[in-house]
């Protein structure tokens, strides 16, 4: 191992400015794939963020309006879902994969506490609910089975509704951020811990609340819960209802979810007196098969970026190659006495092909590393700001870097890589002949 | 016999297929010092090429010690060289980013000698040859005799059965030729080295013991030349 080192630095040495900028090819394709991979990560990243907080094996189902006619019916008419569909949601016929089935029903009104309030969404809810949506409770509690069982007036407001209630109107950048304490953040002292407990107003009504959620751009933040009951029975909603979320089971492959969300479809548009096939009639929003998509998203991005990293790398890996070739033939005379004298094929291959690798192996780290340095600077400036859209703070990059798997395999990469430069002028090398040794220089 | 030649024959086939070796038969003893002479194109250095197994022939049988060498794969032919012949080359054919040492020891290097033995073996026949102090200088750093001296100790340092010299003072002024004719007659009357020179000139032919003529691709007269009287030019000098 040491004899065929030292032959390589041997040779290295005599082209030092050929090789470094050879070299220079092969560590900007490394730098440009380990940038690329971290920019990847860091947009997926940011993409993906509080998508990871929902279940994913549940399914929210809406009412919708028809499109084709159906049983002496136009089409364009409106489906509302009512109770009924919950029991036929939660019967027999769908026992096989459907575990538990909730309902909602929501209505818009006027949040006051004393001199302050907020108009939105007030969704009256089940307890199941913060596991399907993977609701975080900061402080106090979500809604139980009591609240429900007693038509409880109580409610669960989310964190920056707590704090206009209390009245800091800003709403600074930071509210989107976990793990700033809200009083830091804002020049009034308000803790929206001070809210537990207190009474609200709502219509007619006061509500005590009873918990305060994280905030959550993913999961309707401005959304106050309360009981379903209480909700149902003030606003008289009769039958009507919102949306219904179940979770499921045994639905593996996304062809598996399509062939139950086509049943479902069916069996509840009949009941509504739509067509079976009509897909506008109710939507069915699968969590399931739509992060399996965003999987296949991340997958897609990844492999695009790889391919660029990769066909950018074969720029350097041709320059290799040619540099070797020359170097070859350069060396033939070389290679013949070594064959005279007893150099096996493989002996003369193995030197080419250490060469080659060594080479690109060495510029290729070089580059890797500069990459992971581009991403860390990425990573502190890009990466910690954030842009406004829609009044919603928004992060374009979370930690764009590479992970030590990328390294693994990049570093697989770079061996291949030169083994395959090195391929090809290695064979020739392997091919000169011993008598080449007796030419005359 | 140490080297036996039957019938050996040997065609290029570059478009005009040319016939150079038209039966070759020739027998070499353990401990001979031989010259082959032939003028250009008397298909001496294609004999040379099979002699040394750095070429195939295409009818006939050679033998070395016994062994056939005949339809040998790329990697035998090359541990055969290895173990068995020693070249020395016209132009040295020193590698000249390795020093004097480093060169002796390659060899030995491709018999998978570990690195201190190899260098100890090499240092002891750079000695012998009197290159002792040279043995970390590079090949351009020495005169042509002290570079033709490097290769022979390369050429020793296996071992082998037969030392094979193609022209090995072609680049050499006269003094030196026959320094280098010298030093191989004394390794062979005092070690006992079997040698092949092949050469196209009278005076080296003259200083071996035994010169073969070839011509034309079949071998001509062989001479006893142990009384080496063969050179028309006087029996003490290499002519140039």
């Amino acid at each position: 191992m040491r004899d065929v080192l030292t032959e390589i630095w041997e040779s290295i040495r005599r082209n030092k400015l050929r090789t470094c900028l050879t070299g220079f090819a092969v560590s900007w394709g490394i730098f440009m794939l380990i940038v690329l991979l971290g920019a990847g990560n860091g947009l997926m990243n940011a993409f993906m963020r509080g998508g990871e907080d929902i279940a994913t094996n549940t399914m929210q189902v809406g009412g919708g309006r028809t499109s084709k006619p159906y049983d002496g019916l136009k089409e364009g008419r409106r489906i509302w879902l009512d109770e009924r569909d919950v029991q036929l949601t939660g019967s027999e016929v769908f026992a096989d994969h459907i575990d538990q089935v909730i309902s909602s029903v929501s209505t818009n009104a006027t949040v006051s506490y004393g001199k302050k309030h907020f108009s939105g969404s007030i969704e009256g809810n089940f307890p199941a609910r913060q596991q399907m949506d993977k609701i975080e409770i900061l402080y106090g509690r979500f809604l139980n089975d009591k609240d429900i069982k007693d038509s409880r007036k109580v409610v669960v407001l989310p964190e920056d509704r707590a704090e206009t209630l209390l009245g800091n109107e800003v709403r600074d950048s930071g509210a989107r951020f976990p793990g700033v304490a809200p009083s830091v953040r804002s020049g009034k002292q308000v803790n929206v811990q001070d809210m537990l407990g207190k009474y609200v107003r709502i219509g007619d009504f006061s509500y005590r609340v009873v918990g305060i959620a994280k905030a959550n751009e993913e999961t309707n933040s401005n959304t106050v819960y309360a009981p379903y009951t209480t909700i149902r029975t003030i606003y008289g909603k009769g039958q009507e209802i919102d949306d219904i979320t179940f979770t499921f089971h045994g639905l593996d492959s996304e062809a598996e979810n399509e062939a139950f969300e086509e049943q479902f479809r069916a069996t509840m548009n009949v009941r509504h007196r739509a067509a079976p096939d009509d897909r506008r009639a109710l939507w069915i929003w699968n969590r399931f098969t739509q992060n399996l998509q965003m999987n296949r998203g991340r997958n897609l991005l990844s492999t695009a970026l790889w391919v660029i990293g990769l066909l950018t790398l074969l720029g350097g890996i041709v320059g290799v190659s040619n540099i070797m070739l020359i170097t070859v033939k350069e060396r033939t005379h070389e290679f013949g006495i070594r064959k005279a004298i007893g150099a096996s094929p493989w002996g003369i291959m193995k030197l080419i092909l250490a060469e080659s690798v060594t080479i690109t192996a060495f510029f290729g780290y070089v580059g890797m590393l500069l990459g992971m340095l581009a991403c860390m600077v990425l990573d502190k400036t890009v990466g910690q700001s954030s842009v406004s859209i829609m009044d919603e703070q928004i992060a374009m990059f979370v930690n764009p870097t590479v992970g030590l798997d990328v390294a693994l395999e990049a570093t697989l990469v770079l061996i291949i890589a030169g083994s395959l430069a090195g391929l090809f002028p290695a064979r020739k090398a392997s091919r000169v002949r011993p008598i080449e040794a007796l030419r005359a220089e | 016999m140490l080297i036996e030649l039957k019938n050996v024959n040997k065609t290029y086939n570059n478009g005009q297929p040319l016939h150079v070796l038209k039966g070759i038969n020739l027998g070499i003893d353990k401990g001979e010092f031989v010259s082959i002479m032939g003028a250009s194109g008397s298909g001496k250095s294609t004999l040379l090429n099979i002699l040394g197994i750095l070429d195939n022939y295409d009818m006939g049988e050679y033998y070395i010690d016994g062994r056939l060498i005949k339809g040998l794969t790329e990697r035998q032919a090359a541990d055969y060289r290895n173990h068995m012949i020693g070249f020395i080359f016209q132009s040295f054919n020193l590698i000249g980013f390795k020093t004097a040492v480093e060169n002796v020891e390659l060899p030995l290097f491709y018999q998978g000698v570990p690195r201190a033995k190899r260098h100890q073996m090499a240092m002891e026949y750079l000695d012998r040859l009197g290159l002792a102090d040279w043995a970390k200088h590079y090949p351009n750093e020495m005169s042509g005799g002290q570079k033709q001296r490097v290769a022979i100790a390369r050429a020793l340092i296996t071992n082998p059965k037969i030392i094979l010299a193609d022209e090995p003072t072609g680049a050499l002024d006269s003094k030196t030729s026959e320094e280098v004719m010298q030093l191989l007659g004394k390794l062979n009357r005092e070690e006992g080295v079997t040698i092949i020179v092949v050469t196209h000139e009278s005076g080296v032919a003259n200083c071996t013991d035994k010169i073969v003529h070839i011509k034309d691709g079949i071998i001509g007269q062989i001479e006893d030349n142990r009384e080496h009287r063969a050179s028309v030019f006087g029996t003490s000098t290499i002519m140039k």
